[in-house]
């Protein structure tokens, strides 16, 4: 038996730990979906009673809006839930220990809780996308819509956006293993530090180095969020997302192979 | 208690040298020597805080150890960890489960790490703890008892050549805890499996286990089958003698190479013997060709309590009373 069977079937495992965590499903479906729902649902009364003053919620516009909350706001939290569930779940209930102890090496337990968080955080996250989708064509209203190209490079944005931070999460959370902390930390830096850093214009071309900076540039529309985005190319941009991945999961993966259990 | 100076002796399911496990300043576990034989139950027993987990951690794995070496069946670890524990199953202080999974799942979730073809085994591990019934029940429905024979099947998963069960009897009830010494004692006695089982309940030990060792503040003090344990590590052997004539009686055995020691008690003698056991046939025809009636001759059998509560360094102001008890 390959060792490709025994990891895809430790993933499998690792993913019916995730499936079956009802409420961590639950409020990421809840922050990836309800939202859209209630954009489109408040432009399309906005619209329907001003017609004027507010335009279609649906169409190229409603699209890019929505595909900013998905990919940039709502979407990472939902990823940020599922990633740290993945990546401290084991320990925060104690059974790490009895893992450990079937002589199954750390670093390939925390290998697997990696593509475990992706198979449902894209789950999740499709699904969203899906109502984003139909949103955007069911509420045009005659506007424009976006094209079969953007859609698809929206949707490859959002995945890779909402990816990359679901497996920082899986990363930062082993380093931590405490659901409660890794949680905040991550929250805590994707509402509130982040945005702020982004905004401050005294830090200069240092900013590219944040995550979301380098990830709004695989926009196919223009997505900037509240702080603006800072323009860099997506050499840097990839270099950017693969430091924040390699340091993030080498922590786990290093903590995860090291700590007393 | 064989010993063996060669490491990794394929007799021996736990083996180790001079293991020692130092968390800053303080010593938790200071150059213990183990010898643990496969086909036993081996208890581990020792005060609360004597440094039991922290041993049953190091040997495996869930914790390095400072200095020293050890085995499992044969394998040192850590450098052959993983095959050493292809054939291990533990449980270490509570066993523990995910709560949102039914017993079957959690058991799935182990046997995925553990290989391909460990799945096979999970109807049969529940079937062999009772739990057969319950297994799609959630966990968080399971009681302590459940959980603990859940982690027992946990542990067959690996059909463990050796199973170590760190105070598994903890928060059972008495039926709980009579069920799981039969058990236990199945497993070694039909199965063939060794369990290295640790606790600070004399009674369990002595109940469960052929051979133990007692820990106190991470030393070993002494390691050996129950029954030499019990007699005073050095094999005492004591009789009890009810005869007609005290005064013939301590006459005839006075300065006999039979005898270490003799003091009368409760009408009668206690006689500590200087040989083995079957010096007490011989000391009996003595007294007979001395003229002495021996009205009763019993073998005085000491409780691994009264041995645990000697040797326990802590308790040492309080040894002799136990002596006048014994």
């Amino acid at each position: 038996m390959s060792a490709a069977t025994i990891a895809a079937q430790m993933t499998g495992a690792d993913l019916l730990k995730l499936r079956k965590k009802r409420g961590t499903v639950i409020w990421a479906v809840v922050l990836a979906v309800l939202p859209l729902l209630v954009f489109f649902i408040f432009r399309a009364v906005q619209h329907s009673s001003e017609p004027a003053q507010h335009g279609p919620a649906g169409g190229i516009s409603g699209f890019t809006d929505a595909l900013r909350a998905v990919a940039l706001f709502f979407g990472p939290l939902a990823a940020i839930l599922i990633g740290v569930e993945a990546g401290a779940g084991d320990s925060s209930a104690g059974v790490f220990r009895d893992l450990v102890v079937t002589g199954r090496s750390r670093l390939a337990l925390f290998a697997t809780r990696v593509p475990a968080a992706l198979a449902l955080c894209w789950a999740v996250i499709g699904a969203a996308y899906a109502v984003l989708v139909i949103g955007t064509f069911a509420f045009a209203s005659g506007s424009p819509d976006p094209s079969a190209a953007t859609i698809l490079n929206g949707l490859g944005f959002t995945l890779l956006a909402t990816g990359v931070i679901c497996a920082v999460a899986v990363g930062f959370s082993s380093l931590t293993a405490s659901r409660p902390t890794a949680l905040t930390v991550l929250i805590g830096w994707q509402l509130v530090a982040s945005p702020i850093l982004a905004s401050i214009s005294s830090l200069g071309s240092s900013r590219k180095a944040l995550l979301s900076q380098a990830l709004v540039g695989f926009s196919p529309v223009h997505v900037s969020d509240r702080a603006g985005t800072i323009a860099m190319s997506h050499g840097l941009a990839i270099f950017v997302i693969a430091a924040w991945l390699a340091v993030l999961l080498g922590l786990g993966a290093w903590r995860t192979r090291t700590m007393d259990t | 208690m064989p010993t063996t100076n060669s490491q990794n002796s394929p007799q021996a399911a736990i083996e180790t040298r001079g293991l020692t496990k130092r968390f800053g300043e303080r010593t938790a576990i200071d150059g213990v020597d183990l010898y643990v034989p496969r086909g036993s139950a081996f208890g581990f027993l020792g005060p609360n805080g004597a440094g039991k987990t922290t041993m049953i951690r190091m040997l495996l794995g869930l914790t390095r150890a400072s200095a020293g070496s050890m085995s499992l069946l044969g394998r040192p670890v850590p450098r052959e960890r993983a095959q050493a524990l292809e054939r291990v199953g533990a449980i270490v202080e509570e066993p523990r489960f995910h709560p949102q999974l039914s017993g079957r799942e959690n058991l799935k979730i182990v046997a995925a790490v553990r290989g391909p073809h460990v799945a096979e085994r999970i109807q049969p591990a529940l079937e062999r703890v009772g739990l057969a019934e319950r297994a799609d029940d959630k966990v968080r429905k399971y009681s302590l008892g459940m959980r603990q024979r859940l982690g027992v099947a946990r542990c067959l998963l690996a059909d463990p050549a050796l199973l170590i069960l760190d105070e598994p009897t903890n928060g059972l009830d008495p039926g709980g805890i009579q069920e799981f010494r039969l058990m236990i004692r199945s497993m070694v006695e039909q199965e063939g499996r060794t369990i290295f089982l640790s606790s600070h309940l004399l009674d369990e030990i002595e109940k469960i286990c052929d051979a133990a060792a007692i820990v106190d503040r991470g030393k070993v003090i002494t390691q050996g089958p129950i029954a030499e344990l019990a007699g005073g590590g050095g094999a005492r052997h004591e009789l009890l003698l009810t005869v007609d004539d005290v005064e013939l009686a301590l006459g005839a055995l006075a300065g006999s190479d039979l005898v270490r020691d003799l003091v009368r008690e409760d009408g009668g003698l206690r006689v500590i013997l200087d040989g083995g056991p079957e010096s007490a046939a011989e000391l009996n025809a003595r007294l007979v060709h001395a003229g002495v009636g021996v009205l009763r001759l019993e073998p005085v059998r000491f409780s691994l309590e009264q041995r645990f509560l000697e040797i326990t360094s802590r308790l040492d102001g309080n040894v002799e009373a136990m002596e006048v008890h014994a």
